[in-house]
């Protein structure tokens, strides 16, 4: 179980402050849907979830599975099973993503106290996982995310939470400048990782995603702090209506 | 600065004393040496007022008593670092070239073989070439190395000879306070290829002074790729001179590994005197601890029609010193030159010191010329990005600095030499 309480953080180098109070607890199997305005604070509460350093935790606590994680470096988070699926994936020219997967995949196996997994059976798990993402297998000897269009980006951090079957998945707006095929794609990724024992938070600013990965709550943040939650027809509502009507029907309730 | 630090005691001038004879006797030989004595003692020993060394003391080199090597022996109680399979192996101890150490079989097209025999057994071959090349003039270690060399290797390639085997030199510096004069002479004919790794190593942690000069000679047509690794200790000091001039539809691939030395230079010049060749000028430097590493291009483009590709990229970490000064001479004869020039620091430490210079020279008017220099950090987004999926912060700077450095290492064409320089740099960082 992921349980963030009261969750206050800022921007470390101008102090500014994103995250304002943020509670929310996600169960084994559930997944939780983040909705919110541009610069509400959606990659903030993402990335403080995986520990970038850039975010100063000023309030609150999270912890997974009853251990405190705002302690741990974003590598022992990830041994924890945190992943987080980025909105903008880094490229990183020179380090191969073979390479650089199956140092992923050793790296959370020793930490299990695990052998390391043998070339063979490497390969061979990460030509039949790209497979499911409909990614060219020529991508796997390229650089990491070097030169991929903005689809293959996206696709590619699916494909990487699918070699390493994290238990808790962040997905930062994985839906955006995706067309309908490679959302299809990308959703049916997701939903074939989906199980009993899995927590989901996605992020996103639209409700189209959600169609496909069908979430079991919906949060809306606006300006760092959770305003509102509601089932999936929460989404389909702020569809309909926008944001605005949910500023107005806040203003209305104060 | 004080003038204390900038005038040396011309100490290292005793050496040249002790000058071993050349084994077979050569007036001609003797008539070169003393030429590089004279221009030795003439320059001294360069001052950090000197433009061109300006960032490199030599203190510690001005105030070590050295002595002229003494031969070194022929077996050592670790691995020669010959990594391809079916080399010519060339053992090179303290400037000597080591017959029975050294694996030469008979290649067709080719020769291999202890410079001091090449002057009687080629001698009209090694008379031409043979400092023709080294600008002894202008570089006091390479007037010294010229006063003192009394062996070598010398590497010849005769006309359209395709030379399969990779040719290994290893050069091995032993016993402390010695200075030693290595000489390479590279003759490549008309048309010929051949791949070369000439690497300088050192007998464990000694404190030698080693000033290598190496003269390559790229007929038309000729295709070589010539690997340097100077891998040396980092008690030792290193100064060299690499010198090449290429003729028309030649190609040279220059690349210079420097991971060795407590004060390490190379100085690489490298000329065009036929039209459409092509040069690549490439260099890996890695420096920690308190090392200083000083690495001075310079390329003549004089004649049109030729192409040049540089790319420099460098590692500092610790208290450590990196000097790059990359030069590009476009004479006014030399229209339709293609150079790029590309200088890459990667800063692993607030105390890592890069001092990089391009300097760019354009006389003809018809050329395309670009150069560009950038300092810089680890990328925190890229090393977060690592992180997160798990790999730990040593590992995750690792990789990203060895990527770093693999744009040139990948240009390497050889696998064996390709993949042991990785594995060095790796060491070399942890
Ligand atoms: N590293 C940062 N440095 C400065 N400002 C930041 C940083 N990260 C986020 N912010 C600011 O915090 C606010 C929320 O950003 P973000 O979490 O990216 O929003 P969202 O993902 O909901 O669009 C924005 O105003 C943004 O400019
Ligand atoms: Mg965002």
């Amino acid at each position: 179980m992921l349980e963030i309480k009261d969750l206050r953080a800022s921007v470390e180098e101008d102090g500014k402050e994103i995250l304002k109070g943020i509670s929310l607890t996600v169960k084994p199997g559930e997944v939780h849907a983040i909705m919110g305005p541009n610069g509400s604070g959606k990659s903030t509460l993402a990335n403080v979830i995986a520990g970038r350093d850039d975010y100063e935790v000023t309030g609150g606590s999270i912890s997974l599975n009853g251990e405190d994680i705002l302690e741990m470096d974003p590598d022992e988070r990830a041994h924890e099973g945190v992943f987080m699926a980025f909105q903008y994936p880094v490229e990183i020219p020179g380090v191969s993503n073979t390479y650089f997967l199956r140092a992923a995949v050793n790296a959370r196996l020793k930490a299990k106290g695990k052998d390391e997994i043998d070339a063979m059976s490497f390969m061979k798990m990460i030509r039949d996982k790209i497979k499911l993402l409909d990614l060219p297998q020529e991508l796997l000897s390229r650089s990491v995310n070097e030169g991929f269009s903005g689809g293959e980006k996206k696709r590619n951090e699916i494909f990487q939470m699918a070699v390493l079957e994290p238990e808790v998945c962040v997905l930062d707006e994985t839906d955006s400048g995706l067309d309908i095929d490679a959302l299809k794609t990308v959703s049916d990724g997701v939903n074939a990782l989906r199980s009993p024992d899995r927590m989901f938070v996605v992020v996103t600013h639209y409700q189209r995603l959600l169609e496909h990965i069908v979430p079991d709550f919906v949060h809306i943040l606006m300006d760092g702090k959770i305003v509102k939650s509601g089932g999936k027809e929460l989404a389909l509502e702020l569809e309909k209506h926008g944001y605005g009507w949910l500023e107005e029907e806040l203003a209305a309730s104060n | 600065m004080s003038s204390a630090v900038l005038t040396y005691p011309s100490d290292i001038s005793s050496v040249l004393d002790a000058a071993k004879p050349v084994t077979v006797p050569s007036p001609w030989l003797d008539d070169l040496r003393a030429k590089g004595r004279e221009s030795f003692l003439e320059q001294g020993l360069p001052t950090m007022k000197q433009e061109e060394w300006k960032y490199l003391s030599l203190r510690d080199i001005a105030s070590r008593s050295w002595s002229a090597s003494e031969p070194g022996p022929a077996v050592f109680d670790f691995d020669l670092p010959y990594v391809c399979p079916g080399s010519i192996r060339v053992q090179i101890v303290n400037g000597q070239f080591d017959r029975n150490a050294s694996q030469v079989p008979a290649v067709k097209g080719l020769y291999v073989g202890s410079l001091a025999s090449a002057l009687s057994d080629h001698k009209a071959i090694v008379e031409e070439h043979l400092g023709s090349l080294a600008s002894i003039d202008s570089h006091p270690f390479a007037a010294l190395n010229t006063a003192l060399f009394h062996d070598g290797v010398f590497i010849y390639l005769s006309r359209a000879a395709m030379i399969e085997p990779i040719i290994e030199i290893v050069h091995v510096a032993c016993g402390s306070d010695q200075v030693s004069a290595p000489r390479v002479l590279v003759v490549a004919e008309e048309g010929a290829s051949a791949k070369i790794v000439e690497r300088y190593i050192t007998d464990g942690e000694t404190t030698s002074l080693t000033i290598p000069v190496t003269e390559a000679v790229i007929a038309q047509n000729a295709c070589v790729e010539h690997i340097r690794v100077q891998d040396e200790s980092t008690e030792a000091c290193h100064i060299g001179l690499w010198e090449s001039k290429q003729e028309g539809s030649s190609e040279y691939k220059a690349y210079n590994v420097a991971f060795g030395g407590k004060v390490a230079r190379l100085d690489q010049n490298m000329s065009f005197t036929g039209e459409h060749s092509v040069a690549r000028l490439d260099g890996v430097t890695a420096a920690g601890g308190t090392q200083i590493i000083d690495n001075h291009t310079r390329l003549d483009h004089a004649v049109p029609n030729c192409n040049s590709f540089e790319i420099y990229k460098q590692v500092v970490d610790g208290k450590a010193t990196v000097v790059f000064n990359g030069k590009i001479f476009v004479h006014l004869d030399a229209q339709k030159t293609d150079a790029v020039q590309t200088n890459q620091t990667l800063l692993l430490s607030p105390d890592a010191t890069i001092n990089s210079k391009p300097q760019l020279e354009i006389f003809a008017d018809d050329v395309k010329c670009t150069h560009g220099a950038t300092v810089g950090q680890l990328e925190k987004d890229q090393l977060f990005y690592l992180m997160q999926r798990g790999i730990n912060r040593e590992e995750a700077e690792g990789l990203l600095v060895y990527a770093f450095a693999a744009e040139v290492l990948e240009l390497i064409s050889i696998d064996e030499v390709r993949d042991d320089l990785e594995a060095r740099l790796y060491l070399k960082l942890n």
